[in-house]
């Protein structure tokens, strides 16, 4: 009985499930014409725009092709429309494999295990939908009260406002690293070694080759992993 | 001038919230489309108990998360970056970096209008370039991963993260070396000590702590 993952893969659902990515499309398309618009009216350079632009296309390539070998792999579990609205919009393979068995255990079956039918496929489902409505409710609602606490904080004092984005970044990675450091080996050195790297090319190599900037943590991203593949091919 | 810059602003935060948040709220809804087909079309409707169960247990996990998130990471996305970013997902491993690295390039100072308009850029051409291999992998996906090299595999889905990750941080850390190194070894030290405290409660510590540390210096700082 593995039907039901035809059902999941025919083409009726793929056109359902590109509603979503649509819009996701959709809104970083109007967006850009916003940022533009915006930067002709209060004369602040295109290279600004277009820059920026290249480089979130030029950087997010790297963890792009992390997040093409997952999807492969959340295609084989949930099936490939699935996997593809998912990862395209709020939700990492794991949080989305979290809630899809969640939706198993709570009909008393495993994933993709005996027992696993188009009704309890439809409990994974909703899990899932359920829970990236989560984060899209409480942004789509509360974003602005966001704004208003920044601003708070900042107590309108520009200097300030710029440390206290700099701290808040920190406290991100530096949670995000903490993690990996503990994992140790090839973790460690993937991490360890692209702040490194970043740090040379930015004190030492960008001063001299400004171009190199926008390209400096796609170039930091490479060589963490490529010193990551060495460990883990000697350890 | 001064003034002319104000209401740019004050327009483009006017602008931001419109498109965000009706397209936040839209996608939400839309996400349950399959799942209604579905249940529709072969009249499989689950047991409304057993939903609430799995939305229970996904809650329990993540739930936290869909406050936290927004909050910690608002000062770092503006507020453009957070509608796009909490639509499109992938905020630690590409949203944040190709902001940050945007104001950096172009030097752009957080909090202006010409910070909004990279960070916001550099995060659409993120989501364009994920959007493109999601799609990609749907249509090809399994023959190319059928034919790459296994350490290629395993550089990419384990060690990509942590890399940028690293990067990112590396950066910063230039920027503002004291606070870098209170922002990692808070995580570190408190992990070591508690190790069963959740997460969501370890990101408010360490972004929160961060933040005030900060402040101490920025006054510190200001005194002398």
């Amino acid at each position: 009985m593995k039907d039901y993952l035809e059902i999941a893969n025919s083409g009726t659902v793929w056109m359902l499930c590109a509603v979503t990515v649509a819009i996701a499309f959709l809104q970083a398309v109007l967006y850009m014409i916003m940022a533009k618009r915006t930067a002709i009216k209060a004369n602040i350079p295109n290279e600004v725009v277009s820059k920026s632009f290249r480089i979130g296309l030029i950087t997010a390539i790297g963890p792009a092709l992390g997040v093409f070998i997952v999807m492969v792999g959340l295609m084989t579990a949930i099936g490939g429309p699935m996997a593809w609205t998912r990862l395209s919009i709020i939700g990492a393979a794991p949080t989305e494999l979290t809630a899809a068995t969640y939706g198993a255990k709570a009909a008393g079956v495993e994933l993709g295990g005996e027992g696993y039918t188009m009704t309890v496929m439809a409990v994974s489902w909703f899990a899932m939908a359920l829970n990236g409505a989560g984060w899209l409710v409480v942004t789509g609602l509360f974003t602005p009260m966001l704004e208003n606490l920044r601003e708070k904080m900042s107590g309108g004092d520009p200097k300030w406002l710029i440390a206290l984005s700099g701290a808040c970044s920190l406290g991100i990675f530096g949670y995000l690293n903490h993690g990996n450091i503990m994992a140790g080996h090839g973790h460690a050195v993937a991490a360890i070694s692209g702040a490194l790297s970043m740090m040379f090319l930015v004190k030492c190599i960008v001063p001299k080759f400004p171009k190199l900037m926008e390209y400096s943590l796609g170039l930091a991203m490479l060589f963490g992993m490529f010193c990551a593949v060495i460990m883990e091919t000697l350890g | 001038m001064e003034n002319n810059a104000h209401n740019h602003m004050a327009e483009w935060k006017r602008s931001s919230v419109f498109i965000g948040a009706p397209t936040n709220l839209i996608a939400a809804a839309t996400a349950f489309i399959p799942v209604l087909w579905l249940c529709g079309t072969y009249d499989c409707w689950p047991d409304w108990n057993i939903v609430l169960t799995a939305w229970g247990m996904t809650a329990a996990s993540f739930g936290a998360f869909y406050i936290v998130e927004p909050i910690s990471y608002y000062a770092a996305l503006g507020m453009s970056g957070t509608y796009l970013s909490f639509l499109s997902g992938n905020i630690g491993n590409m949203r944040v970096p190709v902001a940050a690295l945007a104001l950096d390039s172009t030097n752009s100072q957080p909090g202006t209008l010409q910070a909004e308009i990279a960070s916001t850029m550099a995060i659409c051409g993120s989501i364009i370039t994920n959007l493109f291999f999601t799609t990609l992998a749907a249509i090809v996906g399994t023959a190319v991963v059928a034919a790459l090299p296994e350490f290629i595999v395993s550089a990419l889905t384990k060690y990509a993260a942590a890399a940028i990750f690293g990067g990112t941080f590396g950066n910063f850390a230039l920027h503002y070396p004291i606070v870098a190194v209170f922002a990692l070894l808070v995580p570190l030290g408190i992990h070591m000590y508690f190790t069963t405290i959740p997460a969501w409660l370890l990101i408010i510590i360490s972004v929160f702590g961060s933040m005030a540390f900060a402040r101490l210096l920025y006054v510190m700082k200001g005194k002398n």
